[in-house]
């Protein structure tokens, strides 16, 4: 509780105003968690949304359903009102519209390609009308990805999936031939062969932030403010970059957590 | 101008192409964008009923959980309540597993025959550590099940599924299997659902603690054409899917096909469409495989853009002939203009009957004539010749013979003179000619003669014998006159002259005085 306070103090002379400490809980709430690589896995229910998710809720001291759902569902129900939170979200202007962010990490894109593709950038992989793509449903990246993804998809060479799990299945049978992935989801490289067969291409953006998503229907701006402060704290008081150095080399973690 | 019929059939066909492209172009943009839409919206439907499976199978679960994995009567009175109609219609089976350790095998099978299943046993015999035996089958479907207590741990689709539902907590479905109530040779494709029953009050925070705390699942059973059966929402015509487990899309792993899908199994290359999608349903990867039909490309008008060519073509041809038509026709009327203004010329500068050159015509090559002389200082001379008893040939053999006789003059005295030389028709029967470039003297008496003696001859005309002869007067220049009122007035006078002394002859202007 000291702690706490003065975690709350230091941030008041930071930022110059009173608020009250934490949010009110005025309800249960609802988190969902999708499952993708080391941010979250339904198999062993770990992962670090769930840490962090688990460290927001106890700091709330709310009461809060954690659910599992695809992506592209979590979007639909956080624009619906009818879903409270997720985690680990990036912004554009289409989302800006029904949701609001407080950031926790950032990390550049990249794209995993299998080496017998041939391609050894960006624009290789273009050119050749045969190679596929696979993306996960719903899922945004950054500005020059965004833009190879809509180029391709015009020309029909996506595959979407539902997660991470099944683009790498794709990816090892060569029914796709590249995926775009982030530092989070390199773990599943070290297992099976995908690290044997496949080669990196980065795409030159600069690193995009990611963060707690929460509903501008199903939350006020108060609400929203009060769990942004909490977020914020967490970063402050290092707890996040603890949390990622469970998962992440030291010198990656604070690269991700401090920006 | 000739290429313009051609330019314009180029142009048009240019815009014909272009609309036909824009439209195809169209098309196939719709084409796509009905494609995603189906394609997501078949995702959603499938994910949904999977959750609403699962949903029911939680109730199943909650109920486990908080009684007992062995009250059997509760769990049956339960799955009755849940009232399986349509619906749910692709659970086939909803059981009951129990994890027992192999220590615990006989107390096991005691205790289940005690309860009332008397010829209850483990089978396969297995000698794993630990064993998953279906203790409890609530069943819709007649048809023979193999006998409780089958161990489904050794099974390797099933256990992998088992113990993904153990260390999540979540549930978990099984690939492509046979379900235990199917014939090996006549099994449809199914699946199995798991949810893990924990012991009550156990934490079960962790991989570890849920391994230990396991005490069975719950599972739903189901056919995938059922499944598939039960999804809300209309299949789109015209689009054409196929599931398989896993990612590869064989024969082997296909697990379900629509109706309208065509038989072979890759229609990719000849479909204007088709996509593959990587669903995640109960953390197993199906994928599914979407392929645009005939029937939906037709729909989206590939009519159209035939029509929009065809017309564009045929209006295309009928303008461009139109212009040539335009065009040639412009040209021939050029030509016709050109041909009767010529003729007007001509017959504004000739007489019409014997074709010479006119009063008009004559007074302009006398003026181009005197020019040249006075630059050149030459000379030249002009001929008056008025013909003798013409009057009587008319009187006496008609207007036509007259007419005829005039020309056949005209013929002789043309023939008469040199290609230099003009020859005009000035009046009724008086001619005039102009000696160009004379030579001397002597030169315009040898031309006077030659014209007498032509016209001496006799002229048959009509079949009419006729004789004529001519009074010519003659003036030179620059002797008898140096313009041309002075050339032809004296010339005229000198004609008048002879035709006065009443016979033929010629007379020379300035040998007399004027």
């Amino acid at each position: 509780m000291v702690r706490f306070l003065l975690t709350l103090l230091a941030m008041v002379c930071q930022m110059g105003f009173v608020h009250a400490a934490g949010p009110e809980c005025l309800r249960t709430y609802t988190l969902a968690l999708h499952d993708h690589g080391l941010l979250y896995s339904a198999a062993t229910d770990s992962g670090i949304d769930k840490d962090v998710s688990d460290e927001l809720l106890r700091r709330s001291g709310c009461k809060v359903t954690v659910s599992l759902m695809p992506r592209a569902r979590i979007w639909q129900l956080i624009e619906s009102g009818a879903l409270d939170f997720s985690q680990s979200g990036i912004i554009n202007a289409q989302r800006d519209k029904f949701a609001s962010f407080a950031w926790y990490f950032s990390n550049k894109y990249y794209l995993l390609v299998r080496k017998d593709s041939g391609v050894k950038n960006l624009a290789d992989f273009e050119r050749n009308e045969q190679l596929k793509i696979g993306t996960i449903r719903s899922f945004r990246y950054s500005e020059t990805a965004n833009q190879l993804v809509d180029r391709l998809q015009a020309s029909n060479r996506i595959s979407q999936g539902g997660g991470l799990a099944p683009l790498y299945q794709a990816l090892m049978v060569n029914s796709i031939q590249a995926m775009i992935i982030e530092p989070f989801d390199f773990p599943a490289l070290e297992e099976g062969k995908i690290r044997d067969i496949t080669s990196i291409v980065e795409f030159n953006d600069p690193p995009v932030p990611h963060g707690l998503i929460m509903s501008k229907k199903a939350l006020s701006s108060a609400e929203q403010d009060h769990w942004r402060s909490l977020v914020n704290a967490m970063r402050a008081d290092g707890t996040l970059r603890r949390i990622f150095e469970k998962y992440f080399k030291p010198d990656l973690a604070a690269a991700m957590v401090n920006f | 101008m000739r290429l313009l019929p051609w330019l314009v059939l180029a142009a048009t066909l240019l815009v014909t192409w272009t609309i036909w492209d824009h439209e195809r172009q169209i098309n196939r943009d719709a084409l796509r964008s009905q494609f995603d839409f189906a394609l997501k919206e078949t995702v959603s439907r499938v994910e949904q009923r999977a959750a609403a499976y699962e949903q029911m199978l939680r109730g199943v679960q909650g109920l486990v959980s908080t009684t007992d994995l062995k009250d059997r009567v509760a769990i049956h009175r339960y799955v009755e309540a849940l009232q399986l109609d349509a619906n749910f219609s692709g659970v086939k089976i909803i059981g009951i597993v129990e994890r027992v350790p192999a220590q615990d095998r006989a107390a096991h099978i005691n205790a289940m025959r005690k309860s009332g299943i008397g010829n209850y046993a483990i089978h396969p015999t297995s000698s794993e550590s630990t064993s998953a035996l279906i203790v409890q089958r609530e069943s819709a479907a007649t048809g023979s099940a193999s006998p409780l207590g089958l161990d489904i741990w050794p099974e390797p689709v099933r256990r992998d599924a088992l113990e993904r539902a153990r260390d999540s907590g979540m549930p978990a479905i099984t690939g492509k299997i046979r379900l235990a109530i199917d014939q090996p040779s006549t099994a449809p494709p199914g699946f199995v659902m798991y949810l893990p029953v924990f012991a009550p009050g156990q934490p079960r925070d962790t991989v570890a603690q849920r391994r230990e705390h396991l005490i069975g699942w719950v599972y739903a059973a189901f056919h995938m054409s059922d499944f598939m059966a039960s999804l809300y929402g209309a299949q789109s015509s015209g689009l054409g899917m196929a599931i398989y487990d896993d990612v590869e899309t064989s024969d082997a792993a296909l697990m379900y096909r629509s109706p309208d899908r065509s038989d072979s199994d890759r229609p990719a290359h000849a479909a204007a469409w088709s996509a593959t999608e990587y669903m995640v349903v109960g953390g197993h990867t199906w994928t599914l495989s979407m392929a645009s039909q005939p029937e939906l490309e037709a729909r989206l008008g590939r009519d159209a853009t035939n029509l929009i060519a065809a017309v564009g073509v045929a209006l295309s041809l009928a303008l461009a002939g139109l212009v040539w038509l335009m065009v040639h026709g412009r040209a021939r009327a050029m030509r016709m203009a050109a041909a009767m203004t010529e003729e007007l010329r001509h017959v504004a500068q000739h007489d019409p009957l014997t074709r010479l050159p006119n009063r008009a015509l004559f007074s302009d090559r006398l003026h181009q004539e005197l020019a040249r002389a006075r630059r050149d200082d030459g000379r030249f001379a002009v001929i008056f010749l008025d013909l003798d008893d013409f009057k009587p040939v008319n009187d006496n053999f008609g207007h036509a013979v007259g007419d005829l006789l005039l020309q056949q003059v005209a013929q002789r005295l043309q023939n008469a003179v040199r290609a230099v030389d003009t020859v005009g028709r000035i009046g009724g029967d008086e001619f005039v000619v102009l000696v160009a470039g004379l030579g001397d003297h002597d030169a315009v008496y040898t031309m006077t003669n030659k014209i007498n003696q032509a016209l001496q001859q006799v002229f048959v005309v009509d079949g009419h014998a006729v004789r004529v002869s001519a009074s010519v007067g003659v003036a030179v220049y620059p002797e008898d006159g140096s313009d041309e009122l002075t050339l032809t007035r004296c010339a005229d006078t000198a004609m008048y002259r002879v035709k006065n002394a009443n016979q033929a002859g010629i007379n020379r202007a300035s040998s007399a005085p004027s």
